[in-house]
């Protein structure tokens, strides 16, 4: 049983996140979204609420994980309507609880809920919002957001004029911690006039067919870039990958050349890795991309520029032909794992 | 007859983006425009739907004059009408000012029967427009459909997120976002109409002909700020080999040897 | 290196078979090749891009434009993948029969759909026991009161499976013998009518060649084209027309080949400087660029010739096609022979160009036999 508190009587002008329930369960990134936010309101001298919207508590798996969050307190929206995932009725209850609790920020995980919500919201409130942050930290009370901009090692910081502050915040980009407090739990109860009707109705849901990429969990990636020369060069990674038991990575450009599938994409918009070992045959590392792997452990990179940004960056660099010397490496390998 | 409204975008091709190493920012002389690929299979969607459904296919975009050959590739694809949404004030807009924008043309072009775009551009990479601009009208949306479908009066979209794929249905007028995986072909433009767009031109709006509050736009009505940029500085961290491939591959064996990604 | 002054339109036909080459075909061209695959995504962007279109009459939906901009099409194709091109060719020698001979009626039913290249055509002249020596064919067509019934089989055949829309010449008379052929029309699903395996070829990997099967095949006798006995006259009215497409496919395959062994010979190091340095090397290339451009100038001189109107034009596109396709043969040869074993590998396209360059001196009437054509011709010129 837990506490029920009546909208109007909610803490104000605190810092919210989105918990992210999809039929039952906690997306991952709304736990990884509390690590910078909490010292973001510890320096603020507010609380850190997450905000969770389902049908009822005891659809919800994982309470456990929530019990061991960060956050100060953690709210629940429960209605029989919020079973689904609609667009305009989850945008609604946040809408009203920003109206109602005048928070000092609002934050969403970068996913595609998160992003098909926190820009409505932004929308029918007049706020500004930025995307995909990577990075947040209080400057002159202000919070200040970072992100890699479009094109080489250049990184933006940025604020926004209006309050709430609202971001979504890249997937991958921080590890979720856990508190010995437990936040207090409370259910929301909203005012007898609102609507839960949505314009959308979801008839069906079909699991996906693809399994999960694996390659953010990966503990060994391959990577491939424009250095590479051509798709045929780029296919034999999936040779080193297999026998390396590795996932193989891509940087934009070459998904963009129909190398590989996008969903390989390592970087900002794409996928994040932190595998024990990453290897990137002819990348030059724009920012972009090593955002998405710079937290590798082990850093290998091929490339024939001393200068460039992930030769740099690497732990081991080997200025030699890429397309050569994976060719090469794929014999040796063949050749020992034979005898 | 439906009306279907397309969002596109010009965006630098990528490769020819230049930072001015002083400034910071784009060197857009030395850049050339494409449209955004990811536009692509919002238009692609628009099409097959004015061939099954009858409908009538226009399309806004919100830039400098530069960007008219871009609305006549799209032309040529086989959409019907061409809006420039051009005025010195919409420059250095944010998502909200430009979402601001679209919505404005968009409701001067009521009634319609949906707005599609593309998922996101490859410039800015936000994917926030569709929702913004959404919000703004007041309209349903839906982010990253593969599929979309007249069933009586109702709109049936196939949602994918992370999780699968959802079947929705959608009763009134409704924005959508396309997923750039929704259709493994993507037909080209008509020479017949590359032809015949040589002869046209399309509408220009300006802020006023939209009724837009010069507050909302541009830097103006844009709440995010960029406040600074740097570069983000690379020291040598470790270990520089040079040689030929042959050279070097032992040391590499050796190193997932050593790692224990090998087991020899 | 020359510079062929065009036309506004036929920049813009450049500029889209560029587009959808670079888009549609170069990224899959060798995988196609390795894997023996026909893929009909290049052919559907094809079709929306209006490029089947290019010499049906405007009336009937298409661009009304003529050989000049079919050869700017094939070449400018051929560069990208030769495979791609043959389909695209193929469909156009099935197609003339109907633009020369077919009546009001024909024209109408069937160029419309040819026109949006939502109907591929094919082409039926060879047959196991005739190849150079077309006049052995033997399939018959009997007519049976309303109706024809034919019988007997074709090999080779372009665009077999995938064409909609066949021409098949059979014997209506044999005991006339050059006179005694017709043309037909044959449709994909006509009773009787069966496609035979997919054959596996040395090159033109991605284009479908399978034999015709014609089992008391019945068509109805608004089927025939031109007139009984007219057979072989459309056929070889055919051909004159559809070879300088030959030609162009020629020299798209060519310029390919140069330009990635010119590509290789200016960086290739050996003895301490790019192998082009050595004039062994960049005298082939020589050699190659003046015998393309001397392929390319007779080529679209042709194709201007019978865009202009001529009747009389078999000896001019015979040398045409044989000229542009030896010199593909040569320079593809030459092309893997200046790349060393770089020529050699699979990995590299220009073992593919040289595969694909055969083809070209085989089909459409061998270039043997185009040289019988071009002498017979010259008697007439110089006697």
């Amino acid at each position: 049983m837990i506490e029920k508190i009546k909208l109007e009587d909610l803490k104000k002008e605190n810092i919210l996140a989105f918990g992210e329930i999809y039929q039952g369960k906690l997306h991952p990134s709304s736990l990884e979204i509390l690590t910078p936010l909490k010292e973001i309101a510890e320096k603020l001298d507010k609380s850190l609420i997450l905000v969770c919207l389902a049908d009822s508590l005891e659809s919800i798996h994982d309470l456990e994980s929530l019990k061991k969050s960060l956050a100060d307190e953690v709210w629940f929206i429960f209605h029989s309507k919020l079973r689904d995932f609609k667009d305009d009725l989850y945008a609604r209850v946040f809408i009203e609880i920003i109206k109602s609790t005048n928070p000092y920020g609002v934050f969403f995980p970068a996913t595609l809920i998160g992003v098909s919500i926190a820009p409505r919201i932004a929308g029918v409130l007049n706020l500004g919002l930025c995307a995909h942050v990577n990075a947040l930290e209080i400057e002159n009370n202000q919070i200040i957001m970072a992100r890699p901009t479009y094109g080489e090692n250049i990184i933006a910081k940025l604020t926004s004029k209006t309050i709430p502050v609202m971001a979504t915040i890249s997937i991958g980009a921080f590890s979720p911690k856990t508190s010995e407090k437990t936040p207090v739990f409370k259910e929301v109860i909203f005012p007898e006039n609102f609507s839960w009707e949505s314009a959308l109705k979801v008839r069906s849901f079909r699991s996906s067919k693809k399994k999960p990429s694996r390659l953010s969990t990966a503990k060994v990636v391959v990577a491939g870039g424009r250095g590479l020369k051509n798709k045929e060069n780029f296919q034999k990674l999936f040779e080193l990958a297999e026998i390396l038991k590795a996932e193989v990575g891509a940087t934009r450009p070459v998904c963009y050349e129909g190398w590989v599938e996008e969903e390989r994409m390592i970087g900002v918009s794409g996928v994040t890795v932190k595998p024990k070992v990453y290897i990137g045959f002819g990348i030059s590392g724009a920012l972009q991309h090593t955002a998405g792997m710079e937290n590798s452990e082990f850093i290998i990179g091929i490339n024939t520029d001393k200068e460039a940004p992930l030769i740099k960056m690497a732990n081991l660099a080997f200025i030699t032909d890429a397309p050569k010397f994976l060719d090469l490496i794929i014999k040796r390998l063949k050749n020992l794992l034979k005898s | 007859m439906e009306k279907i409204i397309v969002c596109i975008k010009g965006v630098p091709k990528p490769g020819t983006v230049k930072v001015d190493p002083e400034t910071h920012t784009l060197k857009r002389e030395s850049m050339e425009l494409i449209l955004n690929p990811n536009d692509r299979p919002a238009l692609e969607m628009a099409i097959r739907l004015k061939e099954k459904y009858r409908a009538e296919i226009t399309i806004i975009s919100m830039g400098p004059p530069n960007i008219i050959p871009l609305l006549k590739q799209a032309y040529a694809l086989g959409i019907d009408q061409m809006i420039l949404l051009s005025d010195r004030a919409f420059a250095g807009a944010d998502t909200l000012a430009t979402s601001y924008v679209l919505a404005r043309a968009i409701e001067k072009l009521s009634p319609f029967s949906i707005v599609l775009m593309g998922l996101k551009s490859i410039d800015g990479e936000t994917a926030q427009v569709p929702s913004e601009t959404a919000g703004l009208l007041g309209l349903p949306s839906l982010i990253n459909i593969k599929e979309l479908k007249k069933e009586d009066d109702k709109w049936i979209a196939i949602r994918e997120n992370e999780y699968g794929e959802e079947e929705i249905e959608v009763e009134s007028s409704l924005l959508a976002s396309v997923s750039p995986q929704a259709f493994d072909y993507l037909r080209p433009p008509s020479l017949k109409r590359l032809i015949e767009v040589k002869e046209k031109e399309p509408l220009i709006w300006t802020a006023s002909d939209i009724q837009a509050e010069p507050e909302k736009l541009g830097l103006k009505g844009s709440p995010t700020q960029v406040v600074d940029v740097f570069e983000k500085k690379l020291e040598m961290k470790g270990t520089i080999l040079e040689g030929e491939p042959q050279e070097l591959v032992e040391k590499f064996i050796e190193v997932l040897k050593e790692k224990e990604i090998i087991k020899i | 290196m020359l510079i062929y002054p065009l036309t506004d339109s036929q920049k813009l036909l450049l500029d889209l078979i560029k587009q959808i080459g670079e888009e549609y075909i170069k990224p899959y061209a060798l995988e196609w090749d390795e894997k023996e695959i026909y893929d009909e995504k290049p052919i559907k962007a094809l079709a929306h891009a209006d490029l089947f279109g290019i010499i049906i009459p405007e009336e009937y939906g298409g661009l009304g434009w003529g050989s000049f901009e079919m050869c700017l099409a094939v070449e400018y194709l051929s560069y990208y993948c030769a495979g791609v091109s043959t389909t695209y060719a193929a469909s156009f020698l099935g197609c003339y029969p109907i633009l020369l001979f077919g009546n009001k009626e024909q024209k109408a039913k069937y160029l419309p759909f040819i026109a949006t290249g939502e109907k591929l055509c094919a082409f039926a002249l060879t047959e196991p026991q005739a190849g150079s020596d077309a006049f052995a064919i033997k399939t018959t067509a009997k007519k049976e009161g309303d109706y024809y019934i034919l019988n007997g089989m074709k090999q080779w055949i372009t665009n077999g499976g995938i064409a909609d829309i066949y021409i098949v010449i059979a014997m209506t008379d044999p005991a006339k013998g050059a006179r005694g052929a017709s043309a037909f029309i044959v449709e994909k699903d006509d009773p009787g009518f069966s496609i035979g395996k997919k054959e596996k070829k040395l090159g033109l990997r991605a284009s479908v060649t399978t034999e015709l099967f014609f089992d008391d095949c019945k068509i109805p006798r608004d089927r025939l084209l031109a007139k009984e006995g007219m057979g072989f006259i459309v056929a070889l009215k055919t051909l004159d027309y559809a070879r300088c497409g030959a030609g162009a496919q020629a020299l798209g395959i060519a310029q390919a080949a140069m330009e990635v062994a010119l590509k290789h010979a200016t960086s290739r190091v050996q003895f301490g400087q790019p192998i082009y340095n050595f004039q062994a090397v960049s005298h082939t290339f020589a050699e190659m660029a003046m015998k393309i451009e001397a392929s390319r100038a007779l080529v679209y001189n042709v194709a201007k010739y019978i865009d202009s109107g001529a009747k009389d034009f078999s000896g001019a596109s015979s040398m045409a096609k044989c000229l542009a396709t030896d010199t593909a043969m040569w320079v593809t040869e030459r092309a893997i022979q200046m790349m060393g074993g770089y020529g050699y590998m699979r990995d590299y396209p220009v073992q593919k160009y040289f595969r694909d360059a055969k083809c070209l001196q085989i089909y459409e009437g061998t270039n043997e036999i185009q040289k019988n054509v071009i002498a017979r011709e010259l008697l007439k010129y110089y006697k």
